[in-house]
This record gives C-alpha cells, structure tokens and sequence, in this order.
C-alpha cells in the first residue's frame, strides 16, 4: 500500500509543478489577454489539483491522519477562480468595446458577434432607458 | 453615607428621565421629581442635626494619588443652598412640565436640569476643593445646555456661548486660584482650608491666590465687569432663567465668597476689591434693569444689581454685613425665581413680555397678578415683605461703611441703588398689572392652571411668611449660617420689622418715595437714559472674540499652511532629528548577537518587497498601479510575519490589506487615474534626501537593536503568565486583552473615533463647494452598464457564510491559537464588503439591521463593561477571570472574560470599517449619480419577464 501511494505521490507532484510552470509560462508568452486568461486556468485547476491529490494522499499514509485543508482548498479554489477570469474576460471585453487602450493581437472589434447583446455592454435596464431616449445613442 | 446618597440622586434621576424619553411627560416630571423629593427628604431628616452644630462627612477615595477625593460635608451654609437648589428645583420641575410646549423634548429639558442640579448640590456640599471645581465646570457646562436648550434659536446659541466662555473662562481662573489657596495651606479639604486663616493671608501669594478666585466668583455670579452674559442667557426658557438665573447658579460666586469669607475676608485688599465690584454692579445693574422693557431682561438686570449687594455686603467684611448677606441671598432667591416664574406666566399667558405692551392685566389675572404684586414689592424693599428686612440691613450696614476715607459714598451708592431697584420694581408691577386695560394682547389673558401659578405661589407664601415673623422663620437658620460663615459666634442682630427712627429707615423711605416718583417721570428720565453714549457690552464682547478667533487663525494658518507635503516635511525632518539626538547620545553600534542565516526564499521574499517598494515609487503617477505594488509589499509582509513564527500579525496584516485595498479602491474611484507631480524639482530631490535618511536611520536603528540581546525583555514574563495569568496559550491574545487589556480598550476607543472622523469628513462632501464638485464630475472612463455580474453576486452569497465561520472560528480560538477579536472582526467585515461590492451599495444596505455608528458604542460598551465588570469583584480594572467547564457533546472547555472584551474589539472593528465603506460610497453614488436599483444582479434569468425585453 505505501509503495503504491509512494509511486502516485513521485508521480502527482512533478505533474503537478509541470502543469503550474506552463500555466506561468503560458500567462508571460501568450499574445492577447484572452489567450492568456488560459495559462492560469491550467496552473490552478490541473497543477494544484495534482499537487493536492497528492498531498491527500501523503497525510493518512505517512502521518497516519486524515487532513480536510486540501478540500477546503479545492472548493475556494472552485468557487473564486472562475469569477476572478469571468471578471478580468469582462472588464477586458469592457475596455475593448469601448476603444480603450486595445490591444491590435487580441483583434476583438471584428471577433465581437454583436457588441449589444453582450451583458458588459448593455442590461435590460440600459436596454430600456435607451429605448425611452433613442436620440442618445 | 447618605451626602453621598444625596449627591449622586440628581444624576440618578438625570438617566432615569433620558431613559424614560419615550413615556409621557407626566411620567418623566414624576420621576425628576420623585428622585428630587428624594434628595429633599433626606437633606430635611438632616437639617435637625446640621442646625444642632453637628457637621456630617462622608468620604470615598477616588484619585489619591491627587488629593481629589469625593469628600462631602454638610454645615449649615451647605444646607441652606442644598435646600434652596432642591426646594426651588423641585418647584421649577413643576412649573417646567406646564410650561414648555408640546414641541419641545421635555425628556432632555428634565435630564439637563437635573444635571445641573446634581453639579450644582456637589458644590455646595463639596469638602474637597478639586472636587468643588468639578461641579464648578459641570454647572458652566450644564447651563450651556440649558440655555441653549432650543436651539433653534440663534439668541439661544448665542447666548448659551457667551455664558459659557465666560463662566468658563472665570472657572480656569478659579481653577488656578483654588490650587495657590490649596497649596498655601497645606490641603486640598475645605475644612482644613477655613482653619488656615493666618497661613493664608500672611503668604505672599495671597493677593495671587485673591484675585484667581474672584474672577471665578465674579464671572459665575454676574458682576460687573462680566455681568453682560446673563441678560442674553435670557434666551433660555424661564424655567431655566428662574432656577440658574435667580436661585442658584448665580449664587455659586456669592456662596462661595461665603464658603471662604472667614480664610480671604479682612484685608484691605478684599474689601476694596469685592465692595467696591459689589457696589458698582449694584448700581449699574439697577439703572439698566429701570430702563429694560422686556420682563426678563428687567429681571436679569435686576439681578445683577441684588448679586451685587450681596458681593459687596460680604466684601465689607464685617461679622454683621456677613449676616445680612446670608439673609438676602435666603430672601433675594425666594422673591426672584418667583419673579421669574411670574414674567413666565405672562409670558405664556399673554403672549408678549414687553413692558410696554403691557398693562392691566389685574383684572384678568387676578391669581398672577397678586403674586407678581407681593413679590415685585418684596423686591422692591416695602414692609411687610422679607425684601424690606434685608434692605434695610443692608442700609444700616452702608452707613458704618467707610470708603477710602470718604464716609458719604457707601451709603449715597446705596441709597441711589435702592431707589432705583424700587424704581423698576414698582415698574414691573404698574406696567405689568395696573394701569389701563388694552385691547391688542396678542393672545386673550387669563390665569393658568395651578401648575404654573403653584410653585411662585409656595415661594411668595415665604416670602410673606418671613417678611411678618423673621425671628420666628429665618431667625434660627441665618443665626447658624452666620456662625459658619464668619467662622465665629456672630454678633447679635435681630430680625424684625421696626428698629426704630435709625437712619437706615430714612433712606429707605428716600429710597421708595423717589423709586415712586421716578416712575412717575419714567419717560423722561428714558429719553435721559437713552441719549448716554453708554458702551454695549456685548458688542465689546463680540469684538474681543472676534480678535481672539483672527489672531489665533493667523496663527494657525503661518504654522499650518494645509499642505500635507509641508506637514509631512517638518513631521519628519523633527523625528530624524529626535533620533540623531538620541543616537548621539546613546550607543549606535551593530551588538554582537547571532543572526539567522537566510534561505533562498527568504532573499526572494526580500527582493519581492524590495521591487514592489521600488515599483510603487516608480509608477507613483498611475494610481491604481501603485495600489497594486502596495499590496505586494502587504502581502510579502504577511508572508514575511508567517515565516518569522507570528502567525497573529501575518492573519491581522492580510485582512488589514484586504480592507484598505477595497477602501481605497473605492476612494481612487473618483480621483483622476494619474497624479501629476505638483512639487517642484528641487523639493523632490530635498523629500528624496529626508526620506533616504529617514529610511536609512530607521533600518540602522532595528539593525542595531535585532542585533542586541534583549535586556531582561517584558516579553519573558507574558510568556511565563499567559496561561496560569491570563488562561490562554496564544501569548499575543493574552496580552492583547488581559495584560495589556487598557492599552487595547483604548485603542478601540481611537479606532471609533477615526471612524467618526471619517464621517465628519466625507459628510461635509455633499454640501458646499465640495459637494458642486462631486455633483460636475464626470467619469473619466466609460463606466460598463452592468455593474454587478452575476457570477459575481451568485459567489459573494457562497463565500458569505463560509466567511462568517471562518470569522467565528478565528473568533472563538483567539486566546489560545492564533485569532481574536480585532482579526474576526475584520474578517466579518471583509465578508460584508463583499457583499456590498458585488451586490451593489443600496441593496446590501437595506438588508443592515444595526446602525453602525451604534455598533461602534455597543463594541466600546462592552468592552467597557467587561472592565468595569471586575471591579463589582473587588478587582481592578479590566481583571479578566476564566474557568473551564464541562458539557456533554462539547466537551472541556474554557470560558474567559477576555472573551466578553474581544466581542467589543470585533463589534467596533466591524462597525469602523463600514462606516467607512458606507461615507466612501455614499460620496462615490453621489458623484456617479446612479440610479435607483431594485435588483442585486443587472441580468438574472430568473426574471425571465424582463429578458424578453
């Protein structure tokens, strides 16, 4: 049994670091934001999930105790870093829409389907105000 | 034991009223009363004893350490103002309930008048004179309150001020007068003071000590040359004009004079400076009161003119002239609040109280008219009212009076003054009662109900009572009260109506038939009166403060220019100095203990913060960059903490950071995205060298000390007693709240008060020039129409509770794992700024329960009765208990009062932060003028009827 959990362990954590030093290099090579949003997506999910496998794994065998901190940390993880890129992809998709500082490598004018229907630029209450004041726009 | 009963019931019922603000005003002038009644009962089951010539004491030991003490004794002279301020208190009480309107909070007019009764009975019954000043402050500030009591008035607010400055400014005289007196002799207790005669007045700083306390006196009792500040605290209501005014506030001077006539009487000095201030104010008063035609003001003046015969009375410093003061005052405070109370009842009967639409009212109010009458008269000096006896002492003493050597000038002063004061008595009862009847009373006269005309009737029957028997009524009283007052036997005097054909009797009926014949020609000697080029004395007033606030804004402002930069500037260039005095003068060098080798992390943690210093300093210009290298330094900080085995600092550093990082955030909103630089070059490069130094002295001084063996370090005994002391394991808790509990309590107290300020601050924003500001701003860049994503709201609900656990969790474990109060509190707080950022302001805001402001003093309550709890035990301040305890289930567990304490940290911790997070974003709502929002979310499916917009 230790020399299986041994073996997983030899295995979890180096896939783990490799997962985390892509996702890093990733966020420094990729060209636009959008592209980079994936390299930290990589390093939180595959490469801290691997090293926390395998850290479960290492506590009840070794130390002979069961440890809850790495679900704690899996489920803050789950919870925060989905809305952190949702906020950064939207902020960007802000910043875009509205001609501010764009980055030419993200080429998102063009790549935008149809800037109205996008949360970030219009809600419903915008929607409406806009439809009771059309001279505005 | 019961002085002390006595003393504290004013204030009892001071709470008991505020606390009953809700109950009907009957109820509340029950309770004031009921606790007067009290107070009342319990002086009177006293007088028997007091009279015999038994002094009664009480102690209780409050600062030592100081020579202040709560020490009480009740003589004679004290019983006669205790039963004046309680007696008259308990009729105001009375009369106020009837007279203040429905309009007006009656709750906080009680709370305040008992206040001022409470300070004012603690003069009086004072044995220590520290103790005595106290009340002596508390009644200037008391009757700030009450004079100002509507304050919607700007002649309240003004008056209230005046009163207050002077009477306060006479107080920090007193205040320097009474240490010299005490210091001369020895002791800071009455008693011991009032045997040290000789000591006193032989000592070179006796004249020093003189004058300190007759500007207090002088100040407190309205004389001339301060006099002007009770006429405008005429604005008060009349309640409060016939208790302060009349009985009692006023009388604070001349009793004191009394209280140290036997330890300051008998110089020259004394006599020329108080007679004489007692005369002039004599005179002076009555000429002005004759030509007022407001009634109260008439009465203000009044008197000021009756405070000064009785200043100058114990100025002459006689054994006799001493006993005819302490009969006026008994006489003077029963005539004058019934006066008052009787122009009050004009006042809101008829609507008006100038003189001269006045008149005739006999007829249609028969009830106030014979008050007024009786005691207008008694004032006045006519037999046979109690005014007449003490006149006419008063008289008689004039004429053994002989001022520098001129035997006519006394006795003419008070003749004139006399006459005069008969001139606006009759006054005050002609153009009031008599004459003919008018047809434009601004409302239809008529009597008032019994709760009006009661109490001036029950001072009025006095009035007439010791005004026919004297010997029989005041006799015994003022015999004792001379006895105390002269420190000696007093002489014989006799109170009774007929002396005989002596020359005082002359110069009374000179005094009454020419105060007759000058009403007479009132109008004429008007147009006299009004051609005087004589100075206004508020307006001189007016223009000294006036030179007061420029001179100390100019001040101020060449000191103080209001640039941060400047204040910065000199702020650390003196410090830097400081430690190059201190390095001077101590050792400097490097000490010779071992340092820790440092791990490869270590140097990369250090090149972290390093390059985050550097980069906030490069990038100074891009706000929100900054911001982001700032937390860098923050979080390396933290981080640094955890390495470094402070697991405490590390929790309280990452929340401290998240808090200011979304504070600021939110501040940065609205300032411009990029600072320009404002200083100019050679500045720069002038901060650049203070802060190279200012940062290179710092680094060298905690090099020079890390490197040292702490000498005997505090820190081995907090290690050694956490547990068996304090009952915790976590050291850094246990200090926090047990040993040095006081430091933290006071800490809190700061961090309400920063709170505060930064409401005070940001509350200003919305109005004036900085409020036009905010409302022509413009965002700098687009703002996103949805402002609070879903994803974003739908998290902030997950990570709430999870937050709150982690709070009590850290809560909980505080005293013996790292955690507590001050770091659960902010967690909470970062857990509900969470939701305000995602949810938006005003959504989260309508789902607050507690004011914030209130959560800031329940947190400082708390603490404060968790501190105030260990003394009920005997134990100082701020003793913490624990125990442990058994449950089933639970288990072992342990429960301390540390615990109570650091609820009041988290509670004001919570409250401070977001009242801060609420001004910062009321200004930024204000500014980006957004609109109205219902929904947490600006797109959430389940509104489908929306979508299909």
């Amino acid at each position: 049994m230790e020399r299986v959990a041994e073996i997983l362990i030899t295995i979890l954590i180096p896939v783990g670091g490799a997962f985390a030093l892509i996702g890093s290099w990733g966020l420094v090579r990729l060209p636009s934001l959008m592209t980079r949003l994936h390299g930290p997506t990589k390093a939180t999910t595959l490469g801290v999930g691997s090293i926390l496998i395998a850290s479960m794994l290492y506590f009840p065998v070794y130390e002979g105790r069961f440890s809850a901190h790495e679900l704690l940390i899996t489920l803050f993880l789950f919870i925060t870093a989905p809305i952190t890129a949702n906020m950064i992809a939207k902020a960007h998709l802000h910043r875009q829409g509205s001609g501010i500082d764009p980055n030419p490598a993200d080429e998102m004018p063009e790549g935008l389907p149809d800037p109205t229907n996008w949360a970030t630029f219009r809600t419903n209450a915008s929607r409406r105000s806009d439809a009771q004041h059309p001279d505005e726009n | 034991m019961d002085l002390l009963l006595i003393s504290v019931l004013p204030f009892l019922g001071a709470l008991a009223v505020s606390l009953a603000a809700r109950w009907t005003r009957t109820a509340q002038a029950i309770i004031a009363g009921g606790f007067t009644l009290a107070a009342v009962l319990l002086l009177v089951s006293k007088a028997p004893a007091v009279l015999g010539g038994q002094v009664i004491g009480s102690r209780l030991e409050w600062i030592p350490a100081l020579g202040l003490n709560v020490e009480y004794f009740l003589d004679p002279l004290g019983l006669m103002f205790a039963g004046l301020i309680l007696g008259i208190g308990l009729l105001i009480i009375i009369y106020a309930t009837f007279y203040l309107s429905a309009a007006d909070c009656s709750a906080r007019f009680l709370a305040f008048l008992m206040l001022f009764m409470g300070a004012m009975l603690g003069i009086v019954i004072s044995d220590n004179i520290l103790l005595l000043l106290v009340f002596w402050e508390m009644t200037s500030l008391s009757s700030f309150l009450l004079i100002g009591f509507w304050r919607h008035l700007p002649e309240g607010r003004q008056g209230a001020r005046m009163a207050l400055a002077v009477t306060g400014g006479g107080g920090l005289a007193l205040i320097a007068g009474m240490l010299v007196l005490g210091n001369i002799a020895g002791s800071y207790q009455l008693t011991e003071i009032l045997i040290a005669r000789e000591a006193i007045q032989t000592s070179p700083l006796y004249p020093v000590a003189l004058v300190l306390i007759l500007i207090g006196c002088f100040t407190k009792s309205a004389q001339f040359p301060f006099h002007f500040w009770l006429p405008q605290a005429m604005a008060a209501p009349t309640p409060v004009s016939a208790y302060l005014h009349s009985a009692t506030m006023v009388k604070a001077g001349v009793f004191l004079l009394a209280r140290l006539w036997p330890v300051l009487a008998g110089t020259d000095l004394w006599f020329y400076l108080v007679a004489t201030t007692g005369l002039v104010t004599m005179l002076l008063g009555a000429a002005i009161a004759l030509f007022k035609d407001d009634l109260k003001a008439l009465l203000a003046y009044s008197t000021i003119s009756h405070l000064g015969l009785l200043t100058m009375l114990f100025g002459f410093g006689t054994p006799m002239a001493a006993v005819v003061g302490v009969f006026h005052i008994l006489n003077h405070a029963t005539f004058k609040a019934a006066l008052f109370m009787n122009a009050g009842i004009v006042d809101h009967e008829v609507g008006t109280r100038d003189a001269r639409r006045l008149g005739g009212l006999v007829h249609l109010m028969p009830i106030a008219a014979t008050l007024g009458t009786i005691a207008g008269l008694s004032m006045a000096g006519l037999p046979p009212f109690n005014g007449f006896l003490s006149k006419e002492m008063m008289l008689e003493e004039a004429t053994h009076t002989v001022w520098g050597g001129l035997e006519w000038l006394v006795p003419v002063i008070a003749t004139v003054a006399a006459l005069l004061s008969a001139a606006y008595s009759f006054r005050y009862v002609a153009h009031v009662y008599f004459g003919p009847r008018r047809d434009d009373y601004p409302k239809a006269p008529h009597d008032p109900g019994i709760g009006l005309w009661g109490p001036p009737a029950v001072l009025v029957v006095l009035v007439v009572l010791i005004g026919l028997f004297p010997a029989a009524t005041a006799g015994p009283l003022v015999q004792e009260v001379s006895g105390v007052v002269i420190g000696a036997e007093p002489p014989y005097f006799a109170l009774k109506m007929w002396h005989g054909f002596t020359p005082a009797l002359i110069m009374s009926i000179v005094a009454v038939l020419g105060g007759a014949l000058l009403l007479w020609r009132h109008g004429s000697a008007e147009r006299i009166w009004r051609a005087l080029p004589l100075p206004v004395a508020k307006n001189m007033f007016d223009r000294f403060t006036a030179l007061l606030v420029t001179t100390s804004r100019t001040i101020t402002d060449a000191i103080d220019t209001g640039s941060l930069q400047r204040s910065l500037f000199v702020f650390f260039l003196v410090a830097i100095g400081l430690g190059i005095e201190g390095m001077s003068a101590g050792e400097y060098a490097a000490g010779a203990r071992d340092t820790i080798p440092a791990s490869s992390i270590d140097v990369i943690a250090w090149l972290a913060l390093v390059g985050g210093t550097v980069a906030v300093m490069v990038s100074q210009q891009h706000r929100f960059l900054t911001l982001v290298y700032i937390s860098v330094v923050g979080l390396v900080v933290s981080l640094g903490f955890i390495h470094l085995s402070a697991p405490d600092l590390a929790l309280t550093q990452i929340s401290v950071e998240v808090v200011t990082i979304l504070l600021l955030l939110l501040a940065l909103n609205l300032l411009p995205k990029r600072a320009w630089p404002t200083s100019s070059r050679t500045r720069r490069i002038r901060d650049a060298v203070l802060a190279v130094i200012g940062g290179g002295g710092v680094g060298w001084l905690s090099w020079a000390v890390m490197t040292r063996q702490p000498n005997d370090p505090i820190s081995a005994f907090h290690w050694a007693q956490a547990k068996p002391g304090g009952g915790g394991t976590n050291v850094v808790n246990v200090t926090l709240v047990d040993f040095r509990g006081f430091d933290t309590f006071g800490e809190i107290i700061v961090l309400g008060i920063a709170a505060l300020g930064i409401f005070a601050l940001l509350e200003t924003a919305a109005r004036g020039a900085s409020g036009r500001r905010l409302l022509a701003w413009k965002p700098d860049l687009i703002r996103s129409p949805e402002r609070h994503p879903m994803m974003l709201v739908v998290g902030s609900r997950l990570i709430l509770p999870m937050a709150i656990v982690v709070g009590l969790y850290l809560f909980l474990r505080g005293h013996n794992l790292p955690g507590g109060g001050f770091i659960a509190g902010l967690v909470f707080s970062i857990a509900m700024l969470i939701q305000y950022m995602a949810s938006g302001f005003e959504w989260a805001e309508k789902r607050r329960r507690i004011e914030r402001h209130a959560l800031i003093t329940l947190g400082i309550l708390t603490a404060a009765a968790t501190g105030l709890g260990s003394l009920v035990f005997g134990e100082p301040f701020l003793t913490s208990a624990f125990g442990y305890f058994h449950l089933p289930l639970i288990g072992e567990f342990e429960l301390a009062t540390a615990l109570l304490f650091d609820i009041g940290v988290a509670l004001t911790v919570i409250g401070a932060v977001m009242l801060a997070l609420s001004q910062l974003s009321n200004v930024a709502q204000r500014a980006e003028k957004i609109e109205h929002v219902e929904h947490p979310m600006d797109i959430d499916p389940s509104r489908t009827t929306e979508t299909n917009l």
